[in-house]
């Protein structure tokens, strides 16, 4: 029996050769761009979820009311951890982590730059990244041990043995490699190559016990069986007894697992993060298989003109309607079997180039048992899918109207089929909408007017002897014609690493906790970065001695304020006076998707990590380049000569956007694509259901174009119905999508005018391509295939 | 006594307006009989034929077939009736054009649950009295008529059925095709016992029947 369906619905495929490349084709684009997404996904689902016990790792993070919204954020004191330990029985491990941080690392005349960070011993404890060669007991208990990575390891020590071997941290610290970490996998949010222990940063006097200063996350993992609810009430409070400032502050336990995919808080509570970028896509690939399997349902049951006769014929001979649907299912099985074997090796073919696109290091793991059951899975349920209805219809026929020749249903759409229709091209029509929405503003917040110049400007970090050699550096790189002008900052001008409500300044209010960033700069900010000056004057310390405590406000600060006349006003930050010299066009500072926020530029005496660069156009930009190396070499011999160019970094800022535009381009792509395949299939069915009616209307005296008419009339329709449908469902959607944003587009009107147009006349091309072929047909030779 | 009609009456509804196919129709058709309908056209030849042959419904009256009664049989019941004691021969052959001769043989068969060596029997002794074996693994298409319908009836007697229902067996073929077709109908009624009704416009091929109902707008006269 089973041997007889097969070999049926083989010869089926082979004697309708265009129909089963048709739906093949439609079935394996489907099935490769669901499996490509289900990859991803599944990759980002199990981001950071291989540590053991995860379930009692948490992150610690700080919750407060500010203005009568709730802010929640995960920088903690560095004086949080032990408060923890020595309060908190409940925690069993519990460990600061430093900012991922580069290191010079030197071995005899090697330097290689690394970057890595500051852990507690419980490190190891808490998160899986399992040792090597070390004891994790002691690998971090040693003021001067390092732990690195097995590449790490390799890089600075070749094939030596690295356990005991000694290297000097930034020139000054010589450290003893007391253990080797397997390497991290992709799947974390992790990057670090070696780690140092916090005593290290005690020794350097970097730690601190200011409550004030959220500047590093806080791990903690719970002893077994410890009651969450009732621990998590008992830590709120925690800072009552530490943080003399802000003794209502409630510290949070949010666990791990959610960190990488949730851990967007709005007013307190948790609004979600990536996952629903996951979650947009997760859709988009069901919805892309079920128009995969519409193409098949619509095909095959267009096709039932051709298949009544067979039911009808295998009814009278006995056949049980409930065999009739096995065979159709087989069917619609073995069609989405080899439509997933051509998927398979489409996906192999790009899965390279999918993995580059969204970012992540896709693979399938042939060994796992899950891959197989999942692509079974996939297979049968696709196969359900798409057979179910024509199954259910076919089977339906009854035996004496078919054969007696009086069946001829499939010459005009019939509803479900215009509904399945409707539901492709709705679909098609909204990520048609969707993509040019995310495109607009993709383009607008990039034409956005920065308010600083990025071109050709640089920065460096300050390391080695820079700080100390600062001085004579910047006279040498203005010197050498290099660099136009040179200023030293506490960040990059793409990041703000610094903000707080602490600032004061006359007629502030009482309870006004709005957060202010902060950048510092020595000298020549104005001129170095390209702001645009609107009162006042740029640092100048050279005439100006008094300019280390000179600030320098943008727009929204002085709004902020209310200053009236800003030049000579006072602002108090940090216990230092600072005097407002100048004021400056709002700058994107931080994410250019968002609205600007007050900011001030305090002077020489802020603190310093970062010199930025103009650099000299006259010459080339290679040749600048060497020369501002030659310099650093000279007054930092021993580190290697880094820079980034800032109009890279701010580009950087676009690439999770520009993945979901690309990702929504190339998925409205195939949806129109596998679309019009079906679209394409059901055309040809009805004309050449129909050749015998054109054939009367030609010799009759009908035109080719009334013809066309005729035959592309009721798919045109549909196409109208679903921009009906489509416009309103885009427009709430992608109104959504655009609330996100704080600096964005208005959709515009045309957008789906666009789209519609844009979805008509792909349709038409689409239909009339058959019409046509049917209204030039000779009406001879199709009436007397009757 | 193989079947038995009583007041059978079939009707569409149109336009609030019963229009009837058949009115008031009494048959006894016993075994062995072969039988000839005949009418103008749309007097209700086929509609009659498909209601012995289970293929339809009919909407008053009763029906008993071998002692069953139709008209208060389940659907599954019913085509289990037909599937075992019925086969049907059509105008237009109806043969498959996916299968081979050989395949067309085998599939009723394959709805009877019986295994395959047996089946595999069954069609060679088929195909052999038939002398269709040089054919069998020829698909429709590549037959003439009258060979298709020779296999459309060696289809319909593989399953052993006691009434064979023929719907203008002979309706595309030429008189000498005809007139083989008919001869086959004859020898299988006298040498095997099988009952046949069939429809039929040729007063030549129904005076092969032993017995000739004729029908005018579905009443019999
Ligand atoms: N579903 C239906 N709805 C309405 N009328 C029907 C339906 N089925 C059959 N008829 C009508 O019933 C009548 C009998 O049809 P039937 O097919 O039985 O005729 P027939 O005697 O077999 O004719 P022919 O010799 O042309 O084959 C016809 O007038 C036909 O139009
Ligand atoms: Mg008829």
């Amino acid at each position: 029996m089973f041997r007889n369906y097969l070999k049926v619905a083989w010869r089926n495929l082979i004697r309708n050769k265009s129909f089963s490349v048709l739906n093949i084709v439609g079935l394996s684009i489907g099935l490769t761009v669901f499996t490509l997404i289900v990859l991803w996904i599944n990759f980002e689902l199990g981001f950071d979820r291989f540590h053991e016990n995860q379930e009692r790792i948490y992150e610690v993070n700080n919750q407060y009311a500010i203005e009568g919204e709730i802010w929640t954020w995960n920088s903690t004191p560095k004086a949080m951890a032990p408060a923890i330990k020595k309060d908190y029985p409940e925690v069993d491990w519990v460990s600061r982590y430093y900012y991922d941080t580069p290191f010079l690392f030197s071995v005899d005349e090697k330097r290689i730059k690394a970057t890595g960070t500051i852990v507690d011993p419980d490190f190891l404890h808490i998160f899986s990244f399992p040792l090597v060669q070390g004891n994790i007991e002691s690998v971090l208990s040693d003021v001067n041990s390092v732990v690195i990575t097995e590449t790490f390891a390799k890089k600075i020590f070749g094939d030596k043995d690295p356990i005991g071997e000694l290297v000097k941290i930034d020139n000054a610290d010589s450290f003893k490699v007391t253990g080797v970490l397997k390497d991290l996998p992709d799947n974390t949010d992790f990057t670090f190559e070696f780690l140092v222990p916090w005593d290290y940063l005690i020794q350097k006097d970097w730690d601190d016990n200011n409550w004030g200063n959220n500047s590093v996350a806080t791990y903690v993992k719970l002893k077994e069986n410890v009651d969450f609810n009732n621990f998590s009430a008992n830590i709120k409070t925690l800072r009552k007894n530490y943080d003399k400032d802000s003794p209502d502050m409630e510290t949070l336990l949010y666990p791990f697992s959610r960190t990488y995919l949730y851990s967007e808080f709005e007013n307190g509570k948790e609004i979600g993060g990536r996952i629903e970028l996951i979650r947009m896509f997760g859709f988009i690939a069901a919805i892309i298989l079920l128009i995969a399997c519409i193409n098949f349902m619509n095909l095959s049951t267009a096709r039932s003109e051709k298949r009544a006769k067979e039911v009808g014929v295998r009814k009278v001979m006995g056949a049980p309607k409930k065999y009739l649907i096995y065979q159709f299912l087989g069917e619609s099985m073995l069609i989405s079997s080899i439509a997933a074997l051509l998927a398979f090796v489409i996906i192999l073919l790009v899965l390279p180039s999918f993995s580059n696109l969204v970012g992540k290091e896709l693979s399938i793991d042939f060994t796992s048992k899950a891959f197989w059951l999942s692509a079974i899975g996939i297979i049968l349920f696709t196969g359900m899918l798409a057979g179910s209805y024509p199954a259910l219809y076919l089977s339906a026929f009854k035996p004496s109207a078919v054969l007696k020749g009086t069946f001829h249903k499939a010459n005009t759409l019939i509803t479900p089929r215009k509904v399945l229709v409707v539901v492709q091209f709705s679909v098609a029509i909204i990520l048609i909408t969707a993509t040019l929405i995310i495109t607009q503003q993709l383009e607008k917040v990039q034409d956005r007017q920065l308010g600083y110049a990025k071109d050709n400007l640089i920065y460096t970090f300050i390391e080695g002897d820079i700080e100390k050699n600062y001085g004579a550096l910047r006279e040498e790189l203005l010197k050498s014609g290099a660099a136009t002008s040179v200023t030293k900052t506490s960040s990059p001008i793409t990041e703000s690493w610094s903000n707080t409500w602490g600032i004061e300044w006359e007629g502030k209010k009482e309870n006004d906790k709005t957060i202010i960033l902060r950048l510092m700069a020595d000298d020549a900010v104005v001129k170095t970065l390209g702001l645009e000056l609107l009162e006042g004057r740029d640092i100048d310390l050279q005439k100006y001695p008094t300019d280390s405590t000179a600030v320098i406000l943008n727009e929204t600060s002085v709004a902020l304020m209310g200053f009236e006349d800003p030049i000579g006003e006072i602002v108090n930050d940090n216990g230092k006076k600072w005097h407002v010299i100048g004021v400056v066009k709002d700058f994107v500072f931080n994410s250019p998707f968002q609205k600007i926020e007050p900011l001030v530029i305090e002077g020489a005496k802020g603190w310093f990590n970062v010199v930025h660069m103009k650099l000299n156009e006259a010459n080339t930009t290679a040749n600048n380049l060497a020369t501002i190396e030659r310099v650093y070499k000279n007054y930092n011999p021993e580190y290697p000569f880094n820079y980034d160019f800032v109009d890279g970094e701010y580009a950087k800022k676009f690439s999770d956007q520009q993945i979901t535009s690309k990702l929504a381009g190339l998925f409205t792509l195939l949806t129109i694509l596998i679309s019009c395949l079906g679209l394409f299939g059901l055309a040809s069915y009805m004309a050449e259901n129909r050749i015998k009616e054109v054939g009367i209307r030609k010799v009759l005296g009908a035109s080719v174009g009334t013809i066309v008419t005729l035959l592309s009339k009721d798919f045109l329709k549909l196409v109208g119905i679903s921009i009906l449908i489509a416009i309103p469902v885009s427009w709430y959607y992608m109104s959504n999508w655009l609330e996100d944003f704080a600096f964005r587009i208005t959709i515009s009107w045309w957008v789906f005018v666009i789209a519609g147009v844009l979805t008509l006349v792909i349709a038409l091309v689409t239909v009339s391509f058959q019409a046509v072929k049917a209204a030039r047909a000779n009406p001879v030779k199709s009436l007397r295939t009757e | 006594m193989l079947l038995q009609l009583r007041n059978i009456f079939k009707w569409v509804q149109l336009g609030g307006q019963r229009i009837f196919l058949l009115k008031d129709i009494n048959l006894e058709v016993q075994e062995g009989e072969f039988i000839s309908i005949m009418g103008p056209s749309g007097s209700g030849k086929s509609t009659l034929l498909n209601v012995i042959g289970m293929l339809d419904t009919f909407d008053e009256g009763e029906y008993d077939f071998l002692n069953e009664s139709v008209h208060s049989l389940k659907e599954k019941y019913r085509s289990n009736l037909y599937k075992e004691y019925i086969g049907f021969v059509f105008q237009s052959y109806h043969l498959l054009d996916d299968l081979t001769v050989e395949e067309n043989l085998e599939m009723p068969l394959l709805y009877k649950k019986i295994k395959s060596s047996e089946r595999k029997a069954l069609v060679a002794d088929m195909l052999d009295r038939f002398s269709i074996v040089g054919k069998k693994d020829l698909f429709p298409t590549q037959l003439s008529g009258g060979q298709q319908q020779l296999v459309g009836v060696a289809r319909a007697l593989i399953g052993k059925p006691k009434l064979i229902l023929a719907d203008e067996p002979t309706g595309n073929l030429n008189s000498q095709q005809s007139e083989e077709i008919m001869q086959l109908f004859k020898k299988l009624n006298k040498e095997e016992g099988v009952t046949i009704i069939q429809v039929t416009h040729s007063e030549k091929n129904a005076a092969y029947g032993s017995r000739i109902i004729n029908l005018l707008d579905g009443r019999k006269i």
